[in-house]
């Protein structure tokens, strides 16, 4: 087989290791030999070469860290139940070492009282009591949560001694914005997740149909798909998600809001698959397999399904930030996900206020944290396709 | 000649079935909402204290032809739309075609306006950035077609209100000023619409502005290094000349076959950014139908819109690019 990647298979299994003990070479020989494995350390390997999808994959990792363990790392329960009356619409807080008294090595914040009065023209008006310190403490009691759904805990990372701390600030029910903006980083990856996955499967059938039989079949298909892929994604998923009874539960929401997503997403990445298995069909290492008599489906298992597992993944990746992206926009017009749910279109739904813009801007914190996340996946993704193609370096 | 009107034949063929395919997809969506027409109807005199019973449902189905099979409504609502006639939104009880006039133009001509933005800052910007060396022009570039892609426009459209709203004081919303809102079109009316509208135009640009870059740069450095730029430049061709007259001629052919994926990339945006802005459009009314209402018949109408919106453009790059490229005026006429 006319393999592109047997150069560099040579490289790392050339002079160099010859210098290594016998016993750790054999091995490491016996894994190169199996073809997935090998390739998957090459494309890791070219991966770790650059630089900026390095960074990201870092912070991409962080980040879904920090949503799964969202329950945990949060100091609050994000829902309504885990709200703080006294210190609704309140300003970030975060911890400090120093004040005017002093410094010290356990980091605090200040007491705060609010008051409405006459005097402050009827809004809540907070002051600073920079006197008296509220330092955190670490590992407290706290909501009780499930962590994965399932493990049960109430000890949260992070609390205060006296009172409640609002690292990102609390919103207009007095939720804690910081604890919303971990969960919602785990709705949006489960939202993703679930959309893609359905997305995949649709593409995989109709886009490796397509490709499988090409002739007329291909050309009805494409022609459907080309057909869906000039209507306007969004218009279209309001259209189907306005379908959504109001009464609808927060959970069966979730799921149909994901469902659609897939089920919209699927034209783009049917169209690749059956590039992919149109174009590797007619390779010549295929030919060569199928001169030597190998069966169709060795030559499908063994030759086919390695060659394009790496580009699927890199689609896979590369189409994530989509549906975060749609799922938010959704949410944002009041569309998608509703309000027990914590995501970055429900939380922004209350932020378009003169109001919000002008008075409490700490709205705005979960942004960041939002285009962090989509600009991480861009990268890795385009990294990953870097890395996942072999003659990318050819070229450079 | 007469090949060349085949191939507009062909292409317009191609485009009215494109456009049949979307209008089965969006009338079936539409017939999915629950509840009908006729429903609607009787549910509002309902409201106004007139008792209805199942007949009363059943006699106004077929006073509005609901009761005919699937295919023939259909058909019916094809031929009324590629007419311009969408019936009566049974929500608003007032005739759509007249609903969205104006409203559908505007908006469109705002998208529009937008793609120009797009492709005026990106080809000149795209084929500098493609000739010159200079890492610094090249990654900024680069991080500005990130930033494109993962600062949704809705996202920009807030952060710019927020901006105007703090250091400026100012709500930069609408898309005309309270005294021209409800004025007939005058030159007074369409100047207070340049003054608003180059908000929307710049946010709804943002996002296609920095694909077309990434497009054209792309392009264009795969066709610099080609040979025949080489030999140009071997003859003394050099500078301007050489950048306009060879490769960016050879780039524009995708560049030009791009322009209706841009303009879908912007038809996403519009609603969104349209709600955050408060403009009176046909993006907004899409929400208000959407959202607000379940109004079938107005979202149905809107998308179709705004699908053959892009089927019309794509036929019309076609049509543009066998004029302007000898090689694709060439295999046509032969």
């Amino acid at each position: 087989m006319t393999d592109p990647l047997k150069p560099n298979l040579a490289e790392t299994t050339g002079p160099d290791v010859a210098v290594v003990e016998t016993e750790a070479a054999v091995e490491r020989r016996a894994k190169e030999a199996y073809f997935t494995a090998s390739q998957r350390q090459l494309i890791w390997a070219r991966f770790k070469k650059q630089r900026a999808a390095m960074v990201a994959a870092v912070i991409l990792l962080a980040l879904v860290i920090s949503g799964i363990f969202a329950p945990f790392l949060s100091p609050y329960d994000p829902t309504i139940a885990g709200r703080n009356k006294d210190y609704t619409n309140g300003a970030p807080q975060m911890p400090q070492f120093c004040d005017k008294n002093g410094c010290s090595l356990r980091p605090f914040i200040h007491l705060v009282e609010r008051e409405r009065s006459m005097a402050t023209n009827f809004r809540w008006v907070t002051k600073v009591n920079e006197d008296e310190r509220n330092y955190l403490t670490f590992l407290p009691k706290g909501d009780r949560y499930k962590l994965f759904g399932f493990i049960p805990g109430d000890r949260h990372l992070f609390g205060v001694q006296e009172g409640k701390i609002h690292v990102f600030g609390t919103d207009e029910d007095g939720q804690d914005i910081f604890s919303r903006t971990l969960h919602a980083i785990w709705t949006s990856l489960q939202v993703g997740t679930i959309g893609v996955f359905i997305a995949f499967v649709l593409a995989l059938i109709i886009g490796g149909i397509s490709g499988y039989y090409g002739g007329w079949i291909d050309g009805f298909i494409q022609m459907i798909t080309d057909a869906v892929r000039t209507v306007p994604a969004i218009p279209l998923f309001m259209a189907v998600a306005a379908f959504m009874p109001p009464e609808m539960s927060a959970e069966a929401r979730f799921f149909y809001i994901s469902i659609i997503l897939g089920f919209i997403g699927w034209p783009t990445l049917a169209r690749r698959v059956r590039t992919h298995l149109l174009t590797e069909r007619n390779q010549e290492y295929v030919l060569a397999a199928q001169l030597c008599g190998a069966s169709s489906s060795h030559v499908i298992r063994r030759h086919l399904l390695p060659s394009f597992t790496s580009y699927i993944i890199v689609d896979l990746v590369i189409s994530f930030p989509y549906m975060v992206l749609s799922e938010t926009a959704l949410s944002f017009i009041g569309l998608g996900l509703k309000d027990p749910v914590s995501s970055l279109g429900v939380m922004l739904q209350k932020a378009t206020s003169a109001d919000v813009m002008l008075n409490y801007q700490w709205y705005f914190i979960p942004v960041i944290f939002f285009i962090a996340l989509v600009m991480a996946f861009v990268f890795v993704g385009d990294g990953l396709r870097d890395a996942a193609d072999p003659y990318s370096e050819a070229n450079k | 000649m007469l090949n060349f009107a085949r191939f507009v034949g062909t292409r317009a063929i191609m485009a009215a079935i494109t456009l049949i395919i979307v209008s089965l997809v969006v009338f079936s969506l539409m017939e999915l909402v629950p509840g009908d027409c006729a429903e609607r109807y009787l549910a509002f005199k309902n409201t106004q204290g007139s008792g209805i019973s199942v007949a009363d449902i059943e006699l106004e189905r077929q006073r509005l032809g609901l009761d005919k099979p699937f295919i023939e409504r259909w058909s019916l609502w094809i031929v009324n739309a590629f007419q311009g006639e969408f019936g009566d939104s049974c929500i608003l009880r007032v005739n759509i075609a007249q609903l969205l006039g104006d409203k559908f133009w505007l908006s469109l001509s705002i998208c529009l306006a937008s793609l120009m933005l797009a492709y005026a800052i990106a080809i000149p910007v795209g084929i500098i950035a493609a000739a010159s060396h200079n890492a610094v022009l090249n990654n900024s570039l680069r991080i500005v077609s990130y930033l494109g892609l993962a600062m949704p426009n809705f996202l920009l459209a807030l952060m710019i209100m927020l901006f105007a709203t703090v250091y400026f004081g100012e709500t930069l919303t609408g898309l005309f000023s309270s005294e021209y809102r409800d004025a007939p079109w005058s030159m007074a009316k369409f100047l207070d619409l340049l003054k608003h509208a180059w908000l929307p135009i710049f946010i709804l640009g943002w996002s296609a502005t920095a694909f077309a870059l990434q497009t054209v740069r792309a392009l264009m450095s795969d066709e610099i290094g080609k040979l025949y730029v080489t030999a140009a430049a071997a003859r003394g061709v050099h500078g301007r000349k050489l950048l306009w007259g060879y490769p960016a001629r050879h780039a524009l052919g995708p560049i030009i076959n791009s322009l209706g994926f841009d303009l879908n990339r912007i038809f996403n945006e519009l609603p969104i950014v349209a709600l955050i802005l408060v403009m009176t459009d046909a993006g907004a009314l899409l929400i208000e139908a959407l959202a607000r209402s379940n109004d079938q018949q107005l979202a149905g109408a809107i998308i179709f819109l705004l699908t053959a919106s892009i089927v019309t453009l794509n036929f019309l790059t076609d049509v543009l690019l066998a004029v302007i490229d000898p090689r694709v005026r060439k295999s046509i006429v032969r």
